[in-house]
C-alpha cells in the first residue's frame, strides 16, 4: 500500500488545527502551528521530489467512493500545473504562522487554528480531482478567511468581511449551478478528468463557460468585481493579506485552467478576445488606481489587480508562451506580492501607519528592511533577473502573437508599474526622514528575515534560472493546450 | 373487517398506539407527580418516543397498508417519524431546564408534545385525504396551546389566539378543497382519486380543489402568502415550542404535500408551476426580510420561511430524486435548525431573554466552545461546506438541474445568498464585538448533549452524506 501523499499533505494543517484547539499556551500554539506548517512544507518537498515532470498525467492519484449515489469521490491528484501552487500554498503556510508571531497578539489559538484550517483547504483546491470535492474545499475557504479578516483586521475589518464574503459567495454559487449542470451533461460524474474528455455542445459551454467565469473572475479578480480585494486587503492581518494575494487569488487562474480550458475548450476558444481585453483592462486600469494610491496595501492591492490581470491575458493568449508565462506569473506574483504584503506588514508593526507620505528615508532606519523592499518592489515591476521579468516576458510575447492592441496595453500597464511602485519606493526609502519615522525604527530581526528570506530566494531563483519551473509546467501546458485546440478547432 | 386484517392495522401502526397510550398514562400520572420530581416526566416522555422509534424501526422492512386504506407504515412515513421523533425528544431535552426558568413545568407540556407528535406520525402515514386531516389537526390544536403556555406573557397569548384563528381558516381552505375532491372524484383516498378521474386533469373544478388542499397545507409550512403567522407566533412561543414547530410540524407539512404530490393525479396537473412560484416568493420574503431583524427568535422565524421555500423547491424538481430531496432537507434542518434554537434557549436565564442579536455581543470571547457551534449551525443553515446545510441544499439542486428547471436553480442560489447575510452577521455579533456584559448560559447536562448530538449531527451529514442519501433515497421511492 503505498502512502496516500496528497492527503497527507491537505490533512496535516487540518489535523494541527484540530489538535490546537486544545492548548492554552499561547507561545505553545506558536510553535505548534509552525511545526505543523513546517511538516506540511516537508511533505511537500517530498511530493515534488517524486513528481514525474515528463508526463502530463494526474499523479498522487487517490480515489475513494464518498458519495456513490451521486458519483462523487474523494480524488486527490496534482500535475504540472497544480503542484507549484502546491508547494506555494505550503511554503506560505509557515511564512504566514512568523508573519503573524507578534502582530496577531490577541486570540493566537483561534487565529492560529483559522489559519492552518484555511491551509489545508487552499491545499485541497489546488489537489481536488473531483468537482464536488473541488467545490467544498473551495466555498469552505470562506469561513476562516471572513474570521481573519473580520476577527484579526484593522477598523474598517467587519465591513471589508461581509464584502469579501457576499462576493465570493454570490460568485461561487454560480458556479456550483453550473458544476450541477456539467454533471448531467457530462454522464453524471463530478470527476474531473472524465469530464475534461466530454465533448458538450458549444451552447452549453457556453452558459458554463459564464457562469464559470463569474466564480473565477471574482476570485482572480477581474475589472468590474474586483472592488472587494482593496477593502479585503486592506482590513486583513498581514498573514490574511498574504494568503488572499499569493493564494487566493490564484485560485481564479486555476479555476480558468483546470476547468473553463480544457472542458470548455470552444468556449474559450470563441470567447478568448473576451477574455483578452477584460484582462487588459484591469492591467490598465488596476496600474491606473494603484498610481493613485498613498496606501501601501491599497497599492499593492490594485497593483494586484493589475498583475492578475496580466496572469488571465496569458492564459487566454492560448499559445504556449502566454501560457506557461502566466502560470510562472501566478506563481511569481505568489512569491513577490506576498513578500510585498509581508514588508508591509513588517513596517506597519512598527509605525502603525501604512499611509506613504508618513515615511521617508527609511533606508537609514532600515537599511537591511529597505534592501528586501527594494528587491520586491523590482521583482514586480518585473526588472530583468527578477523572476516576474520571466513570466511577463513570455505573457507578453504570447500576447503580441495573439493580438497586438491588448500586448500593447499590457506594455502600458508595465510602464505604469515601474512608475507606481518606484514612486512609492521613493516616497518611502529615500529622502529625509519624515515625521511618521523619527523614531528609531529597528531593523528586521531574525524571525523576519527567516520569513521574507525565501520568498527573496525565489525571486532571484527564477529570474536567473527558471527552467526547473519551465520543466514542471511544460508537460501538463502542452496537454492542456491540445485539448484546448484539439477539440476547438482554431488557430 | 377481518381479526387478521384488524390485527394488521394494529401492528402498522404501533407506534402511534405506543405514543397515545403513553401521553394518556403520563396525562394521568401527572396529576400525581410532585413539583419536585416533574425531571420523571420527563424521561418517561422520552421513553415513550424511544420505545415508538424501536417500534418503527423494527416495522421498517416492508409496506403494511392499514384500516382500509386510510392509513400505510411505509419507508416514507418511517423517514419522516424518525425526523419527528429525533425533533420531539431533543425539544424534551431542551424544555427541562428552560421550563423552570419560565415556570411553565406541568405534565401537560408534555403530554401536548407527544400528542403533536402523535398528529404528525398519522400525517406522515396518512393516505386518505381524511386522515390527513385527522392528523393534522391534532398536530395544530396541540401547537395552539402549546404557543400560549406562557400563560402570563402578553405576546405568547397574542400569538396563540393569531395562529388558532389564521389556523382554523387554512383548516377550513383544505377542508373545502377535500369537499370538492370528493364531489369530483367520489373518494377521498389519493390512490383512487386518479383512477376515478376519467376526464381532463385540467378540468378547473379539480385544479381549484387541489389549489385549495396546497394552500391549507402551504400555510403549515409557513410558504408565502400564508407565511404572516409565523414571525408573531415563533416569537411569541417558549422558545422550546418555537424550535419544535419549526422542525416538527414542517415537516409534517412536508410529509403531507410531497404524498398528495406523488399523487398521479396531481402530477399530471401543471401544478408545479404554481409551486414554483410558491418556492421564489416564499425563500425571497423569508431572505430579504430576515435581513432586518434583531430580535433573534424573529430572524429564525424567516430564516425557517426561507428554507421552506428551498424544500419547496424540491417539490418543484418533483419526481425521486426531488422527493429525496426534501426529505434529506427536512432531516439536516432538524439538526441545525434545533441547533441554533438549542443556544437561545440555553441563553435564556436570569435576566437575559437571549432574544436579542446585539445581546450575543462579544459571546465568543467568554464562551469559545459554545460559539464555534453556533458558528457551526449558523453556517450550515447558511449553506456553506462543509456541513450538512450545503449537502441538503445541494441535493435540492441537482434534483432541479436533473428535472431541467436551471433557472429556479440559479434564483435559488442567488437568494440563497442573501440569506447567508444574516447568518453571518450572528457570526460577526459573536465573534467581531466586544462584549458588553457576562454571559450566564444555563447549560444543563441535557441541553449540553443536546448540541452535542445536534452538531454531530451537522457536521457528520456534511462530511460523510452518503448513507443518509440512499435512506432518503429508498424512502423516497416509497416501498
Amino acid at each position: 500500500m503505498t502512502i496516500p501523499l496528497l492527503s497527507l499533505i491537505v490533512f496535516t494543517p487540518a489535523v494541527g488545527a484540530a489538535a490546537l484547539m486544545f492548548i492554552r499556551n499561547d507561545n505553545v500554539v506558536r510553535w505548534m502551528a509552525l511545526g505543523v506548517t513546517v511538516l506540511d512544507f516537508a511533505l511537500c518537498i517530498a511530493m515534488l521530489g517524486g513528481l514525474d515532470t515528463s508526463t502530463h498525467e494526474m499523479q498522487f492519484t487517490e480515489t475513494r467512493p464518498w458519495v456513490p449515489a451521486l458519483g462523487i469521490t474523494y480524488a486527490l491528484g496534482i500535475d504540472g500545473i497544480s503542484a507549484p501552487f502546491v508547494f506555494l500554498t505550503a511554503l506560505l503556510g509557515w511564512i504566514c504562522v512568523l508573519a503573524s508571531w507578534v502582530a496577531i497578539d490577541r486570540k493566537v489559538k483561534e487565529f492560529m487554528v483559522s489559519l492552518l484550517a484555511m491551509q489545508a483547504l487552499m491545499l485541497g483546491v489546488f489537489c481536488a480531482l473531483d468537482l464536488f470535492l473541488f467545490y467544498v474545499f473551495w466555498e469552505a475557504m470562506l469561513i476562516p478567511m471572513y474570521l481573519i479578516i473580520g476577527v484579526w483586521g484593522g477598523d474598517g475589518r467587519v465591513y471589508a468581511a461581509f464584502k469579501f464574503f457576499l462576493y465570493t459567495l454570490a460568485g461561487s454559487l454560480m458556479f456550483l449551478v453550473g458544476v450541477i449542470v456539467l454533471y448531467f451533461h457530462g454522464g453524471e460524474t463530478f470527476d474531473i478528468r472524465t469530464l475534461m474528455a466530454q465533448d458538450l455542445p458549444f451552447q452549453i459551454q457556453s452558459w458554463l463557460f459564464f457562469a464559470f467565469l463569474i466564480a473565477f473572475a471574482v476570485k482572480v479578480p477581474m475589472v468590474p468585481v474586483h472592488t472587494w480585494l482593496p477593502d479585503a486587503h486592506v482590513q486583513a492581518p498581514t498573514a490574511g493579506s498574504i494568503i488572499l494575494a499569493a493564494v487566493l487569488l490564484k485560485m481564479g487562474a486555476y479555476g480558468f485552467l483546470r476547468f473553463s480550458l480544457p472542458m470548455l475548450p470552444e468556449a474559450t476558444v470563441h470567447y478568448s478576445t473576451l477574455m483578452q481585453v477584460l484582462s487588459a483592462v484591469a492591467i490598465v486600469y488596476g496600474g491606473l488606481l494603484a498610481l493613485a494610491q498613498d496606501d501601501l496595501k491599497k497599492l499593492v492591492a490594485y497593483s494586484s489587480i493589475s498583475h492578475m490581470g496580466l496572469v488571465t491575458l496569458g492564459i487566454f493568449t492560448l499559445n504556449l508562451r502566454g501560457l506557461e508565462g502566466g502560470i510562472l506569473q501566478m506563481f511569481n506574483h505568489g512569491v513577490t506580492t506576498g513578500a510585498l504584503f509581508l514588508s508591509v506588514g513588517l513596517i506597519y508593526e512598527r509605525t502603525h501607519t501604512r499611509s506613504i507620505s508618513d515615511y521617508g528615508g527609511l533606508m537609514k532606519a532600515a537599511p537591511v528592511y529597505t534592501a528586501f523592499l527594494a528587491l520586491f518592489a523590482l521583482s514586480s515591476m518585473a526588472l530583468p533577473g527578477t523572476n516576474s521579468f520571466v513570466g511577463e516576458l513570455l505573457v507578453l510575447s504570447g500576447a503580441f502573437a495573439a493580438n497586438l492592441a491588448v500586448g500593447a496595453a499590457a506594455v502600458l500597464g508595465a510602464l505604469l508599474g515601474a512608475a507606481y511602485l518606484l514612486g512609492m519606493y521613493r516616497k518611502v526609502a529615500l529622502g529625509p526622514a519624515s515625521i511618521g519615522v523619527r523614531f528609531k525604527i529597528r531593523d528586521v530581526n531574525a524571525r523576519e528575515i527567516a520569513a521574507i528570506l525565501p520568498l527573496a530566494v525565489f525571486v532571484v531563483w527564477i529570474g536567473l534560472y527558471p527552467k526547473p519551473f519551465l520543466e514542471i509546467i511544460d508537460a501538463s501546458v502542452k496537454h492542456l493546450l491540445a485539448q484546448v485546440h484539439g477539440k476547438g478547432g482554431a488557430q | 373487517m377481518t381479526a387478521a386484517a384488524l390485527f394488521q392495522s394494529i401492528l402498522a401502526s404501533l407506534p402511534e398506539i405506543v405514543v397515545v397510550t403513553g401521553a394518556c398514562i403520563l396525562l394521568i400520572l401527572g396529576q400525581f407527580v410532585r413539583k419536585e420530581q416533574e425531571h420523571f416526566l420527563v424521561w418517561a416522555s422520552v421513553a415513550v418516543v424511544l420505545i415508538a422509534a424501536l417500534g418503527t424501526l423494527m416495522l421498517a422492512g416492508e409496506v403494511r397498508p392499514a384500516y382500509s386504506g386510510m392509513f400505510v407504515a411505509d419507508r416514507f412515513a418511517v423517514f419522516f417519524k424518525v425526523v419527528f421523533y429525533l425533533a420531539t425528544v431533543l425539544t424534551f431535552l431542551l424544555s427541562r431546564r428552560y421550563a423552570e426558568i419560565e415556570g411553565i413545568g406541568s405534565s401537560e407540556y408534555y403530554v401536548l408534545l407527544l400528542l403533536a407528535l402523535l398528529g404528525m406520525m398519522i400525517m406522515a402515514s396518512a393516505t386518505d385525504l381524511l386522515s390527513i386531516y385527522v392528523g393534522l389537526e391534532l398536530m395544530v390544536l396541540c401547537t395552539y396551546v402549546l404557543t400560549g403556555f406562557l400563560r402570563l406573557q402578553r405576546r405568547s397569548n397574542e400569538a396563540a389566539l393569531k395562529y388558532v384563528i389564521l389556523g382554523g381558516v387554512s383548516t377550513g381552505i383544505f377542508l373545502y378543497g377535500v369537499s370538492l375532491i370528493y364531489g369530483l372524484t367520489g373518494t377521498t383516498q389519493l390512490d383512487r382519486m386518479a383512477a376515478a378521474v376519467t376526464g381532463d386533469p385540467l378540468d378547473p373544478g379539480l385544479l381549484l380543489a387541489v389549489v385549495f388542499i396546497v394552500a391549507g397545507l402551504v400555510f403549515k409550512v409557513g410558504a408565502v402568502p400564508f407565511h404572516m403567522w409565523v414571525p408573531d407566533v415563533y416569537e411569541g412561543a417558549p422558545t422550546t415550542i418555537t424550535a419544535f414547530m419549526s422542525v416538527g410540524p414542517k415537516a409534517a407539512g412536508f410529509a403531507v404535500i410531497l404524498r398528495v404530490f406523488l399523487n398521479p393525479l396531481v402530477a399530471a396537473s401543471d401544478v408545479w408551476i404554481i409551486v414554483a412560484v410558491i418556492a421564489v416568493v416564499t425563500m425571497a420574503l423569508g431572505s430579504f426580510v430576515a435581513l432586518v431583524q434583531d430580535n433573534f427568535k424573529r430572524l429564525l422565524a424567516y430564516s425557517s420561511i426561507a428554507h421552506a421555500g428551498f424544500a419547496m423547491f424540491g417539490v418543484a424538481a418533483g419526481g425521486a430524486d426531488g422527493v429525496a430531496s426534501v426529505m434529506l432537507y427536512l432531516l439536516i434542518y432538524a439538526f441545525m435548525n434545533l441547533g441554533i434554537f438549542g443556544i437561545v434557549i440555553m441563553m435564556r436565564n436570569g435576566d437575559f431573554s437571549g432574544e436579542v442579536i446585539e445581546h450575543y455581543a462579544g459571546f465568543a470571547k467568554s464562551h469559545r466552545g459554545l460559539a464555534l457551534l453556533m458558528l457551526l449551525y449558523l453556517f450550515s443553515l447558511a449553506g456553506i461546506p462543509p456541513t450538512a446545510g450545503f449537502f441538503a441544499k445541494f441535493y435540492v439542486l441537482v434534483a432541479l438541474v436533473e428535472r431541467g428547471f436551471v433557472m429556479l436553480a440559479v434564483i435559488a442560489v442567488l437568494l440563497s445568498a442573501v440569506a447567508a447575510y444574516f447568518y453571518i452577521r450572528i457570526v460577526m455579533v459573536i465573534y467581531m464585538r466586544e462584549p458588553e456584559g457576562t454571559f450566564d448560559p444555563a447549560l444543563t447536562p441535557a441541553v449540553g448533549a443536546t448540541l452535542a448530538f445536534t452538531a454531530a449531527g451537522t457536521i457528520g451529514i456534511g462530511l460523510f452524506p452518503a448513507w443518509f442519501l440512499r435512506l432518503a433515497q429508498h424512502a423516497a421511492v416509497g416501498g
